[in-house]
Order: structure tokens, then sequence, then C-alpha cells
């Protein structure tokens, strides 16, 4: 098959892949050693607005706020997607619908959830407060709106909303192991536990170690949750590097801050992301 | 032995309970508070009794007095899908079967491109979105918003189709190169009709991404009259602050039709998203 006639097929999806992500990049690349506060003409200002972020105290504990989302969320979606995945995949007739509802909380718009689960922790009147209070926690505590506490409500919600896309994928990879190899073990007595633990771990550790990798990207890149419960507040205590962003644009006129915070948070996922590959890659040549 | 695998079973059967309860936990309380008056959301929210409140319903949908509500943004929300689907849905099918005719080593060249750009994070391409949109005079403007999702929507679409069409019965396509039908006829009148389900999965894939999108649809679409469902809920409960109901009955007609649709068609969604591998 010569190539020509595939290029021209492919042509709109170039041109069309070209415009969204390609013209872009040059773009952000372009605005990030550039002054532009969202009208008028563009001005060149070389490095400055990287040299400007460096010093920014914002900034700083922006990146120590998406550090410790990124993380924590990471660890609590991909324990309960792997405990999700172990539960759902024991050819039980019930594992079909369960698989379904267990991924409701993926399709569910993220914004609608949040503005559900902010109202619910509210003090007195939330339905969560009121449920903690009946056992005995408090319920007039305001953890969305203590500085202290509001990163780990937005985290425990993540992970209510993050769990179900990688759970899919983990019971994607469970069901793909060879019944038979499950079947010998069993014959020469190995317990559920120690069936997951030596056979099934081990058989989907490429599949988990690249689902934790794209996890970790997908958290660092979070906006919409977080943004609809507490637009990046208590005093910034939420304020991870996309709400950072946008507050640089669009509230303080500073695009090519802005921009350069794009570059560089680009930068550092595409080196995980690769490094992440690269691993997943000599780890199934191992086995 | 056996005792300890029915321990087993028990512990795992506790755990989907508890799974399954603390998911479907908002979507219960979405719905039942949607029907409750903001008194009895005050008094008793966690009773399952609702004093049956249908005005929120009217409320949500027609939107706070001199504000917007769901009827436009389902309006916008139903703009954005019709423009960005065909066009990312066509676009994207071209390009994932005419890539699979290419020797394996130049299609896993071309294949990396829509891989690379699932990975790219959006606050590398928000920014001048806003400023192309602002340029070309379109912010607030739902249609053309809806073009630019067609181009988010493609690299997923092009690796879900890809993945679909290496499978395709290759005697097909030889039986009909033997009749003397071009490539682009096989295509058009063999491959694009013996692919409804696969077409089915990724238009359903993208309906759910375009449905919830909100990161940009928050840049772009900035008047009130112009948002979309999740862009519109945060305008709609911001100026709804004291009032929950309607909020509710907003967030029961942007969630429930899609868990709807979702729970209707979700062998043929998971086979795509197993497939596919990968998608945000």
């Amino acid at each position: 098959m010569s190539i020509l006639p595939v290029l021209f097929a492919c042509l709109p999806a170039i041109l069309l892949l070209g415009a969204t992500f390609l013209l872009p990049i040059v773009s952000t690349l372009r605005l990030s050693f550039s002054e532009w506060p969202g009208v008028g003409p563009v001005e060149w200002v070389g490095l400055e607005k990287y040299s400007e972020l460096v010093v920014n105290p914002d900034f700083h504990s922006s990146i120590k706020v998406t550090i410790v989302f990124s993380i924590l969320s990471t660890i609590g979606v991909m324990g309960t997607a792997l405990l999700m995945g172990l539960a759902a995949s024991r050819k039980r007739r019930s594992d079909e619908p369960l698989r379904a509802i267990w991924f409701l909380p993926a399709i569910a718009p993220a914004t609608a959830m949040a503005v559900f689960w902010t109202i619910s922790v509210q003090p007195e009147i939330g339905i969560v407060t009121q449920l903690m209070g009946k056992i005995g926690l408090g319920r007039d505590s305001a953890w969305l709106s203590e500085p202290s506490t509001a990163l780990y409500v937005v985290i425990a919600v993540s992970i209510w909303a993050g769990a179900s896309f990688p759970f899919l994928l983990i019971v994607g990879a469970i069901d793909r192991i060879d019944p038979e190899i499950l079947e010998s073990a069993k014959i020469d007595g190995a317990g559920e536990w120690q069936q997951n633990r030596f056979f099934v771990l081990p058989l989907i550790q490429p599949v988990l170690v690249m689902v934790t990798v794209l996890q970790f990207i997908w958290s660092f890149n979070g906006f919409s949750l977080i943004w609809a419960m507490t637009r990046g507040g208590p005093v910034d205590s939420t304020s991870v590097l996309s709400i950072f962003q946008y507050k640089q644009a669009f509230m303080f006129g500073d695009f090519g801050s802005a921009s350069a915070v794009g570059v560089l948070g680009t930068i550092f996922l595409l080196t995980l992301g690769m490094l992440g590959l690269r691993f997943t890659k000599s780890r199934s040549a191992i086995q | 032995m056996r005792s300890k695998n029915i321990l087993g079973r028990g512990s795992w059967g506790l755990y989907r309970i508890f799974v399954t309860v603390i998911i479907l936990f908002p979507f219960f309380f979405i719905i039942l508070l949607s029907f409750k008056s903001m008194l009895d959301i005050y008094i008793n929210p966690l009773s399952l009794n609702p004093d049956w409140a249908p005005e929120n319903f009217k409320e949500a949908w027609g939107g706070p007095p001199g504000g917007t509500g769901f009827s436009v943004y389902s309006k916008n929300s139903a703009i954005v899908v019709l423009v960005a689907l065909p066009i990312s849905g066509a676009v994207g099918a071209i390009a994932a079967y005419f890539t699979t005719l290419l020797s394996p080593s130049l299609r896993r060249k071309f294949m990396a491109v829509p891989l690379l750009a699932t990975m790219l994070p959006s606050i590398v391409l928000l920014l001048p979105f806003f400023q192309i949109f602002n340029a070309l005079g379109v912010l607030s403007n739902p249609a053309a918003l809806g073009l630019l999702y067609a181009g988010l929507c493609l690299p997923v679409t092009i690796l879900v189709l890809h993945a679909f069409f290496l499978e395709f019965p290759r005697e097909l396509l030889e039986a009909a190169a033997l009749d003397g039908l071009g490539i682009y006829r096989t295509f058009t009148k063999i491959v694009i009709r013996l692919s409804f389900a696969p077409l089915l999965a990724i238009t359903l894939l993208n309906i759910i991404w375009v449905w919830g999108e909100t990161q940009i649809g928050l840049v772009l679409l900035q008047g009130s009259a112009s948002q979309t469902i999740p862009v519109g809920i945060l305008t709609f409960s911001n100026a709804l602050k004291a009032n929950p109901g309607p909020i509710f009955a907003g967030l029961t007609l942007a969630t429930i039709p899609l868990a709807v649709i979702y729970l209707l068609f979700h062998r043929v969604i998971n086979r795509g998203i197993t497939m596919g591998g990968v998608i945000r």
C-alpha cells in the first residue's frame, strides 16, 4: 500500500489535530516569553515570566498543593480501584450489573458531583455532616472552609469520582488472565488471597504501573472538580497549578506567566509519562 | 479450606455492598432532595419522605428571576454535542481506517500522534484557545466550542476505532478489491456499514466527555446564555446559594439522563473503553 492515498484520506484529521494541539502548543510557548494582558499587542519579554515565577511564593505553594493532591489522590484512587477490581472479577453472575453501577461516577459530570458534595459537607444542613453527627462526629464542622482541612475533603471527593475509570481498566486486565492459570493454582490448594497475591497481581502488574502513571497525570491536571468545590480557596489552600494558571490569566491578566506555568507543567508531565512508559516496557520485558 | 473460602466470599460480599452504597449515595440524594422544599431540606434532609416540591424543577428549567436556567444550558449542550460528534466521528473514522492499510512500522509512527495528543494537559492548550476565540470573535459561541471539542475528541476517536478496524476481516477487503472496488469505496460501501457497534461506542464515549467538559467551556463561554450544562451548573448554583432545592433539580437534569443512557448501553461503552485502552 503506498502512503499517498492514506495521507490524502488522513488530511482532515492531520489539519484538525494540528489546529487543536500543535498550534496552541506553539502559541503557549510564544506567550510564555511575552507580556500579554489578554487584549492588545503581545510584547516579547524573554525569560522574564519564568524568572518571576521562580520567586513567586504563590507559585511555590501551588506546586506543593498540586504534589500533595496528586500523590494522595493517586494512592487513594489506585488502592480503591484495585480492591474494586478484585471484588468484581470473580465471575459471579452479579459482576456485570455491578461493573455498570461502579462506573457511574466516571459518567456523571464532575462539576455536578462537586456541587453535590460541596453542599453535603456544609455544617448543620449538609447530609454528610448530618450523618457524621449521627455517629458522634462534630456536625458543625466546616471542613471545606478550613484551610487546614479543605484539601483533604477535595482529595476524598476526587477518589470517589476518580476510582471508576482505573477500576474498569484493571478489571479488563484481570479478565484477560488465562483462567487455566488460576484453575491450576486452585487445584494446588491456593486460596483466593493466595491466587490474588501470587498470580493475579504479578500478571496485571504492567497494567497497574501504566494506569498509576496515567492516574497521576490526570490528578495533576485536575481542575473542574476542585474549581467547582472551592475555586482554589480558602486562602489558596486548594489552589493547584491549573487553578493558579486560571487566576494568573483571567483574574490578574498575566497570560505570560500563566503560559509559563503551562509549559513547565507539560515538560514535567511528559518526562514523567516517558519514564513511566519505559518502566512499563522494561518490566514486561523481564516477565 | 472450605470455611476460609466462605469467609473470603463473605468479606468480598460486604465490600461489594459497601462500595455500591457509597457510589449510589450522591445519585440517590440528588434525586430525593430535588423533590424537597427549601424548608424540608434545611430541617430534615435525611428523611426519605419528601414533601414534594415540583416547583424546584420549574425553577431549574427556567432559571432564577433574571437568570438563565437548564432549558438554555441543555440547548447549548445539545448544540455543542451535535457539532462535535459528527465531525470527530467522520474525520476520526477515516483516519483510523486508512492508517490500518499501512505497513506495521509506519502504522505505529502514525498512531504515536493521537497517543501523544491524549497525554497533553489542558494547561498547555487553554490560553491559546482563548486567544484564538477572542481574535475570531467567537467567545460565548457554543457552535464554535463544538468545533474545538471535535478536535479534542479526535485522538481518542482515532485510537478506539483504529483498534477495531485492525480486526476487520481481511477476506472482506480482499473480496471487495477483486470486485474492483477502490480503497475509498471499499471504506464507504463495506467497512463503515459493518462498523455500527464501534461507531456507537465512540459516539457515546464522546457524548460523555463533551457533556462533562468544564475547564475549556468555563474560559470560552463567558455569557451565561451561552453556557453548557457543566459550566452553567456553576453559574446557577452560585446564583441560588440559599435555595438548594432547584440546585438539586438542576443536578438531577445534568446527571440522570446521562446515567440512564450509560446503563442502557454500558456493554458497548465499556468495550470501547477497554479496546481503546486509555481515555482521559
